[in-house]
């Protein structure tokens, strides 16, 4: 740690004193890119921050946001924080019952909502949301004839905050100087794989700790920029767009849209790049799509250079001495192809990838490094601030997920559960005792995953301790393992191994949509929609044959018996997948329990 | 029954556009089917492309008619296997008579009995263009063009007709009127396409629908069906699933085929 613990709000003023012109974010507006400088950030954040005291919001109060990723998201936020204040992050695409849930359970005083739509979610509600005392827009496109005595304007409130700011100056100061680094600045609802979600409390010292020991382990500069796609409520997002970012000073680029992600990459093309697992998938994905279409000598030539990257990519995450010839040979392969494809891809500047919040299958990781993208895996949950472990990035070790952060004390525990020590562990879930009890005993933070930790201190993940399977034979089986193996496959696009006191394994899948079309019209088999797809029996088929390609790289009592093909696609508002694209395998097994039983009939 | 069109995994670009991203579909003999979809969905590619008006296309893929391949055929010899085309925007012969309109649709008939007796039938499914057979075409109503270019491709006697937004700028009488012919000429054994934005029309005559989104079929079903999808309600039908909570509601919720 630089110095004495902070606060996030404290942090800010100074890194906007510090670079009051450099540029603290680009936002799109009618598709030019705006910049907003260090100093109007915290200009921005001041107004908000004098207007939510004149409001009355005294330090520990919950106040919460829902939207997409956007500048002002960011402002409402280190406002609410800068003044002592909690802030709650609500994912822009919970539907209103779950809005409902999360603002009553830390009983919010105000809620900043992005636009109608999310107006409309408080509009469900509102008789049963006593606690609120406010509800604050910022884009009101169509709600010129909307009045409501408890809604105003984000444009009102920094109307207001300023002339409160001149009136009372050292209102705002006073409250940054005296915020204790040892509060709550934020409630980070865990999107919960199971049961409602538990409101994890980090304080400003967790946070504040957490963007100094993620540089210590691969530096960050001043120049660099990031993409922001990620929801900004979930931890993998906030810290490189708020808590890494107020620390660091370089410069954050807000998508315009979820589709336009791939888009905004090339314009922007980051130097350090984050995502879930899901996102490298598809980009994986789309670039043997594009080459399995290319002229046979693009294609030759391609394939020739992975070759090369591949060998290249397994010495040096074997943690190997890479021979001369091969990296000359790399050398070339870049030259010749992935430097080609890095620009189309908008990563030629990333210096460092970072993949996090679920496991990413070992295929695609080694893909990447193999075309010269240092896609690096990281460990974590929100409980620990985000992150956890960490691969340095000239040290990737194949498998694992790297070293613990600086300042982290790894332990397994008897059953293999990974324990964790360090500052950035939480307080504990807001109101809800039971869950804290359960999840901090004596100081270590109890992961619920099951993995080891090697001689040199690399960590491997095995499961969620909860996840894994028993099968009637009693042989202990780990899902994820087999999981992330079929998830390698190009036209697999999600996989629920089933098999709990079960004879033997089975799975249900969800096909890839985009590769799985092409090879329906690669070999003229006919569908009309996606449905149609999934009862193909040309599909099933191709699906039947990665399964068992899968199955021989597997012992007998882990292999895929049977499995069945997942008759729609997948969508977080139908509760099927968390809003970083995790598959919920509760709902699964609920949802498509007549799939399940049919193979076991 | 028997498919009369098979559509097998076409792809067609127009352009340097991917139109058609793997479009497949059969049409039995006897049928109305509709294929619904935003603007730029590929709807009319796919009636162009049957027709082979697009140069060199579909790029992938195969068109089987009456047990006929016909792809990469030109389009008069597709028109003479006994399909016709009403484009979007009817295209009548504008400085010619609705007459000479009609028998330019019959040029690949020599029968001229028979090509009196239709052109009577014709005139019997729309009285108006009798009143106006020495007509110039562009002097007609918008309406009576478009029925003017249904009668047109009648002439030709056609297995199947293809129709392109036979609704468009037309007043919801009319629409009303066309779409009871469009009864009236499937009752008489002709099978129908008909790509269409007004919904609500198509699924009301239609036996079955598709939906076509980016260019390829998101949802396939019976009109019944589909008129009971909860998306196909709200982004098609104009109907919202759930009653907005202010009595407006500017938003739309993201679509998400299931």
């Amino acid at each position: 740690m630089k110095g004495p613990p902070t606060t996030t709000g404290r942090l800010l003023a100074e890194t906007a004193r510090a670079h009051p012109a450099r540029v603290a974010m680009r936002h799109k507006n009618h598709g030019l890119w705006q910049e907003i400088s260090w100093a109007a950030y915290h200009e921005a954040v001041r107004c908000l921050g004098a207007a939510l005291i004149d409001r009355g919001i005294q330090p520990g109060d919950r106040v919460a946001i829902i939207g997409d990723n956007s500048p002002e998201w960011v402002f409402i936020d280190m406002a609410v924080q800068s003044v002592g204040a909690v802030s709650v992050g609500i994912y822009a695409t919970n539907a209103w019952e779950q809005v409902q849930y999360i603002v009553l359970h830390c009983g919010a005083r105000l809620l900043f909502v992005e636009n109608e739509e999310q107006l409309d979610k408080w509009l469900h509600f509102r008789d049963a949301a006593a606690c609120l005392e406010g509800v604050v827009v910022w884009d009101t496109k169509g709600l010129r004839q909307f009045k409501d005595p408890m809604v105003s304007t984000l444009d009102e409130w920094r109307v207001a905050g300023r002339r409160c700011d001149k009136k009372a100056p050292d209102g705002f100061e006073q409250r940054l100087a005296t915020g204790d680094p040892a509060e709550v600045a934020v409630l980070i609802y865990t999107s919960g794989t199971t049961g409602p979600p538990k409101g994890a409390m980090l304080t400003h010292t967790n946070v504040t700790w957490m963007a100094e020991a993620v540089a210590r382990a691969n530096p960050i500069y001043r120049d660099d920029a990031v993409l922001s796609f990620l929801p900004l409520c979930h931890i993998f997002e906030r810290l490189f767009s708020v808590f890494i970012h107020i620390a660091h000073a370089y410069t954050v680029h807000f998508v315009e849209k979820a589709d336009t992600v791939t888009d905004n990459m090339r314009e922007v093309s980051p130097t350090i790049g984050y995502a879930v697992p899901r996102i490298w998938e598809k980009y994986y994905s789309a670039v043997k799509i594009r080459m399995a279409d290319a002229t046979w000598f693009k294609r030759t030539v391609f394939n020739v250079a992975i070759g090369v990257g591949a060998s290249w990519a397994t010495r040096r995450m074997a943690l190997e001495p890479v021979p001369v010839w091969l990296r000359a040979g790399y050398l070339l392969a870049y030259g010749a192809v992935f430097r080609k494809l890095k620009e189309r891809l908008g990563f030629e500047r990333m210096r460092v990838a970072y993949s996090g919040a679920a496991p990413i299958s070992g295929e695609v990781l080694h893909f990447f490094q193999s075309i010269g993208i240092n896609l690096i895996e990281g460990y974590g949950q929100t409980e620990g601030t985000g992150v956890t472990t960490l691969s340095r990035s000239d040290r990737v070790k194949f498998g694992s997920v790297g070293k613990a952060l600086e300042g982290t004390r790894l332990r397994i525990a008897a059953d293999g559960e990974i324990l964790v020590a360090s500052p950035g562990v939480f307080k504990g879930y807001f109101d809800n005792p039971a869950a804290t009890a359960d999840a901090l005993r004596e100081g270590w933070l109890h992961t619920g995953d099951v993995g080891r930790l090697d001689e040199d201190g690399f960590l491997t993940i095995t499961d969620r301790k909860k996840d894994i399977i028993i099968t009637a034979g009693g042989k202990n089986i780990t899902p994820q393992y087999i999981e992330n193996k079929l998830k390698a496959s190009i036209y697999i696009n999600d996989a629920v191994v089933i098999g709990d006191r079960r004879k033997f394994l089975s799975a249900l899948i969800a096909i890839d949509e985009d590769n799985v079309v092409k090879y329906a019209q690669d070999h003229k088999l006919q569908f009309a929609t996606y449905r149609d797809l999934t009862v193909h029996e040309g599909v099933r088929d191709l699906i039947s044959a990665e399964v068992a390609a899968v199955n021989t790289a597997l012992a007998r009592v882990e292999q895929i018996r049977k499995f069945r093909l997942i008759p729609k696609k997948l969508y977080e508002e139908d509760g099927e997948v968390t809003p970083t694209m995790k598959v919920k395998r509760k709902y699964i097994h609920q949802a498509f329990e007549d799939l399940i039983e049919e193979m076991y009939a | 029954m028997s498919a009369l069109l098979e559509i097998r995994n076409v792809e067609t670009y127009y352009d340097l556009i991917y139109a058609l991203r793997g479009v497949s579909l059969t049409i039995e003999t006897g049928r109305i089917t509709t294929i619904l979809g935003n603007n730029g969905a590929g709807k009319s590619t796919i009636l162009k492309t049957v027709m082979g008006l697009i140069d060199d296309q579909p790029d992938k893929g195969e068109i089987h008619f009456a047990g006929q391949r016909i792809d990469g055929r030109d389009t008069e010899w597709i028109m003479r296997r006994g399909i016709s085309f009403v484009p979007e925007g009817r295209e009548v012969f504008e400085e010619l008579s609705v007459r000479e309109n009609l028998l330019l649709g019959a040029y690949t008939r020599r029968d001229r009995r028979a090509i009196q007796a239709d052109m009577e039938w014709i005139f019997g499914l729309f009285p108006v263009l009798k009143e106006r057979t020495h007509q110039w075409a562009g002097t007609l109503s918008g309406g009576e063009q478009q029925m003017l270019a249904i009668g047109r491709a009648l002439m030709s006697r056609p297995k199947m007709l293809l129709l392109d937004e036979p609704s468009l700028g037309l007043s919801p009488l009319l629409v009303k009127e066309i779409f009871a012919i469009i009864e009236t000429i499937n009752a008489k054994g002709v099978t129908i396409l008909l790509v269409e934005q007004n919904a609500r029309m198509a699924l009301s005559v239609a036996h079955e629908g598709l939906i076509l989104e980016n260019g390829r079929f998101v949802l396939q079903g019976s009109s019944a069906t589909l008129q009971a999808d909860k998306n196909v309600q709200e982004f098609y039908l104009g109907m919202h699933s759930e009653a907005a909570v202010k009595g407006y509601q500017r938003w739309k919720r993201k679509r998400a085929w299931r």
